[in-house]
């Protein structure tokens, strides 16, 4: 649980303008031909949990994709405009993109533990970049599973082989090992929309735990969830970005009747 | 302790990856070149054989293909009798082979218990795994005396009076020759003719052929009007597999065909093919127009290979796209 | 249509039907008949030789009793040989076409040539060695013989390589790349892992494949009737002495050809059904 007390000195360090840790300037994104994202531009505060929602194909993925640049993969899809992390440009030519995910973390919508045992998942991503000792991995694989909720279940048995932990376990080990390599932004791709609600559930404990941490952005088809985690939601559609605000009142007082419209469910 | 990014570990990871970016570059080189050794073996191949065969080639040109004479005295080398018997044993080895093969198939699609679907299927491919020198020493001590003692009188003596046939099937029994080669490779080719038949009649979409029972059909009706027929390139490419592997076969031929440089009406006399010339007297020509003669031979072998399993391979890419679309 | 026409229709289809899959099932028999056929005349000839001298005597002059040890050790020789080096070049060129190239039109040729050189006549690759190797070196050598297998394991090795690296779906790749690996870490420590069984199957069938291969030692490694380490000298294997031996007159030779063909089939039987359960091919519908 939170102590009050570093609460209430976020409040009285930062003035009323939050620190915008992502900032988005007229982001275009290409698949071959087809535009699929339109001239976005949003700002995204630091240590926050932001929400992107809208209807299938709307883009939502397709956006968050873009903050660690994983479209990079794939030959016919291309980002032009401007992504400012902490006022660098990272869509620039110029930015490594294996040092960018170790600021940007992803969590994928179905969860991919590796083929390995339970300690190396997760030691795998930090023996990337650090030389540590055994007993200092040890110490971060067993703090990055306690961050992540999975410790006290999967403690006796971390040699066994990540995929045989149940699908919540899997993915919070999935977490696990993106927080252990000490990112400032995580990336939820619709995290929780291949488990059952217990798992949804600890999974959105766990957000709520990680915001104080690290900027949050969960994508998510679950409009409740939404309105549950975050504290700024952005509604795309079509490749547009409709309305972003509070997220109280995007779902109490929306501005667009798009919005309006998705939220009470008359399409989507 | 924190899970939080600070400033010396993001100047650690730059350092870090700095040295990836060199590794990256050298593995994507590494894998590319390989990729690219593939290519360059076989233009290898093909420019050496055009290499090796120029001088026989250049010395006989095109009656080379039309000449039987094949005599390292007098130096006159022509390649039509290996290639008549590459091309009679492996003609009459596909047509053993694709009905018994495409039989299998069904066999093992529609008629076979479940249970036994695999092990029959492994027993099978088990076939195609036993090595070519096994044939031919099976061939030349078990099958071909067999073949002496009673298949070849048999036929001999059953088409003695009908013409035409009666050559074909023309004494004396040997026990080795053409027909004993191509039975021998018809049993090679077997395996590789049935797994393809196989994997195709299984990327029939099972609508298809349960629309088909559910007016009546018989089991047999449905694989020659439904199932073939939608299958029909697939099962092309896997003859002209098959073909393209008997052309080729060697040592299992080598022992069996007698190896004699003559064309011969009859099925029952000894031939020669390319491979078999090649693998019999390679190491022992002398002169380099003997040489030149022989691999003059393995560019006539190249060629055809090439262009009937190119042409299976083309086949094939067909069937997987429809079955992919 | 009157009703007996019909029935008799009915009957005349039935028949037929019964008919063709008889001869179905009759192939399936004729294709297991000569399976049984085969093994069973390698075992009853091949194992009659079989004896402790087969596996620590030389092979003998003609008339004399002997074994076969140089020719088994030159074959595991040059098979290891060919091995060694065939599969890093298969499966670096598997990776290229899986993981970098997958939809370049390098690959697409890459993949058509790898399959005509899968199933191309393995003499002529030993006439392109000897052109390559024997004819500058000036004699036949275990070397030539190792460079010709091993342009035989390669095609084996490069499908399967690609074949099972295209099975790893891409969302492992993408958690690989996410968490900041470069792409070379993210093919060997996950996409490599992943597919594993799979490539070492392929390298596992390819040994299956040369272990029987004459032809193309024909005239590259000869033969040699004694014992031989030596690389660059003619090393006798177990394929070309079958062969020797085999078309000879001598009872002695025979009979130590159908040994060394039972012990090849052995091997080569043995390898493939161990490759086929590391896998377990895609289940039967």
């Amino acid at each position: 649980m939170k102590p009050m007390l570093s609460t209430e000195l976020d409040v009285a360090a930062e003035p009323a303008a939050e620190t915008a840790k992502i900032e988005v300037r007229h982001l275009n994104f290409h698949y071959g031909q087809s535009k699929a994202l339109k001239d976005i531009s949003l700002s995204l505060p630091a240590r926050s949990v932001t929400a992107f929602i809208g209807p299938s194909g709307c883009g939502k993925s397709t956006l968050l994709r873009c903050f660690n640049r994983i479209y990079e993969l794939y030959p016919r899809q291309s980002a032009d405009g401007e992504i400012l992390l902490d006022g660098r440009n990272i869509l620039d030519r110029s930015q490594d993109l294996n040092l960018l995910r170790t600021r940007i973390g992803m969590v994928f919508q179905k969860p991919t533990p590796f083929p390995m045992s339970i300690y190396e998942n997760i030691a795998f991503g930090v023996r990337l970049y650090e030389k540590l000792p055994k007993s200092e991995m040890d110490g971060r694989v067993e703090h990055a599973l306690k961050r992540a909720a999975l410790w006290t279940e999967v403690k006796d048995k971390l040699d066994a082989s990540g995929l045989s932990l149940s699908g919540g376990q899997q993915q919070r080990l999935c977490i696990a090992r993106t927080v252990a390599v000490k990112p400032e932004v995580i990336l939820l791709d619709e995290p929780a929309s291949a488990l059952d609600p217990l798992s949804t559930a600890k999974i959105e404990e766990l957000i709520d735990e990680l915001k104080d941490d690290y900027t949050i952005v969960i994508v998510t088809h679950n409009m409740q969830q939404a309105a549950r985690v975050s504290s700024k939601t952005a509604f795309m559609y079509l490749g547009e970005l409709i309305e972003f605000d509070k997220t109280e009142k995007i779902f109490t007082s929306p501005r667009e009747k798009r919005t309006q419209d998705y939220i009470t469910g008359r399409f989507g | 302790m924190t899970l939080v990014a600070t400033a010396q570990s993001m100047r650690d990871r730059e350092a870090t990856v700095r040295r990836f970016a060199l590794t990256d570059t050298i593995f994507h080189n590494t894998a590319k070149g390989a990729a690219i050794l593939v290519l360059l073996i076989l233009s290898g191949v093909a420019i050496s054989l055009v290499a090796g065969s120029w001088e026989a080639l250049s010395k006989f040109g095109p009656a080379f293909l039309t000449t039987e004479s094949w005599n390292p005295v007098t130096e006159n080398f022509g390649a039509l009798a290996p290639i008549y018997g590459t091309v009679v044993t492996s003609a009459v080895a596909i047509l053993i082979a694709v009905p018994i093969g495409i039989g299998i198939a069904i066999f093992l699609t529609e008629l076979c218990p479940r249970p036994l679907r695999r092990p029959i299927g492994i027993a099978v491919e088990l076939l195609a795994g036993i090595p070519s020198i096994i044939y031919g020493i099976w061939g030349l001590f078990v099958f071909a005396p067999f073949l002496q003692t009673t298949v070849q009188p048999f036929l001999i003596a059953l088409f003695k009076n009908i013409p035409v046939l009666n050559s074909v099937f023309a004494g004396p029994p040997y026990g080795i020759g053409m027909l004993t080669s191509a039975l021998i490779l018809a049993i090679m080719v077997l395996p590789f003719i049935t797994s393809i038949t196989k994997d195709v009649f299984d990327t029939v979409p099972s609508v298809l052929k349960e629309s088909a029972y559910g007016i009546g059909c018989t089991t047999w009706e449905v694989m020659r009007r439904i199932v073939v027929p939608y299958t029909r390139v697939g099962i092309m490419g896997g003859v002209m597999l098959g073909l393209g592997r008997a052309l080729g076969e060697t040592m299992a031929v080598t022992f069996v065909i007698g190896n004699a440089h003559r064309i011969s009406a009859s099925l029952l006399a000894p031939g020669t093919t390319i491979s078999a010339t090649i693998a019999n007297e390679f190491t022992e020509a002398d002169g380099d127009l003997y040489t030149s003669s022989l691999v003059a031979l393995g560019l006539i072998l190249f060629v055809l290979t090439f262009l009937i399993l190119a042409l299976a391979r083309y086949m094939l890419m067909r069937i997987e796209r429809k079955a992919g679309a | 249509m009157t009703v007996a026409a019909a029935t008799s229709l009915h009957s005349r289809r039935k028949v037929r039907n019964s008919a063709m899959m008889t001869l179905c099932v009759v192939a399936a028999g004729i294709g297991l008949a000569w399976l049984a056929l085969i093994l069973g005349a390698l075992v009853w000839k091949g194992l009659a030789g079989v004896n402790l001298a087969v596996f620590t005597e030389m092979t003998p002059p003609p008339g004399d009793a002997g074994g076969l040890l140089n020719a088994i050790y030159g074959s595991v020789v040059m098979t290891v040989i060919a091995v060694a080096v065939g599969t890093p070049v298969g499966v670096m060129a598997g990776t290229y076409m899986a993981e970098y190239g997958r939809f370049s039109k390098l690959t697409t040729v890459v993949r058509f040539i790898n399959d005509i050189l899968l199933s191309a006549p393995s003499i002529i690759i030993g006439l392109f060695v000897y052109e390559l190797v024997v004819r500058p070196m000036g004699h036949f050598s275990a070397l030539a013989g190792a460079v010709a297998l091993a342009i035989l394991v390669i095609p084996v090795v490069v499908r399967t390589t690609e074949d099972m690296l295209n099975l790893v779906p891409n969302t492992l790749r993408e958690a690989g790349t996410a968490i900041g690996a470069p792409r070379w870490i993210v093919i060997r420590s996950v996409a490599y892992r992943a597919a594993l069984s799979g490539i070492v199957t392929g390298i596992l069938l390819s040994i299956a494949r040369i272990s029987g291969e004459t032809a193309p030692l024909l005239f590259t490694a000869l033969n040699n009737q004694f014992w031989s380490s030596n690389l660059n000298a003619p090393m006798a294997s177990l394929p070309v002495t079958i062969f020797q031996f085999a078309l000879s007159p001598y009872e002695e030779w025979q009979q130590l050809a159908w040994t060394g063909a039972l012990i090849i089939t052995l091997t080569v039987l043995g390898l493939s059904i161990f490759a086929r359960s590391l896998t377990g091919r895609r289940e039967d519908r």
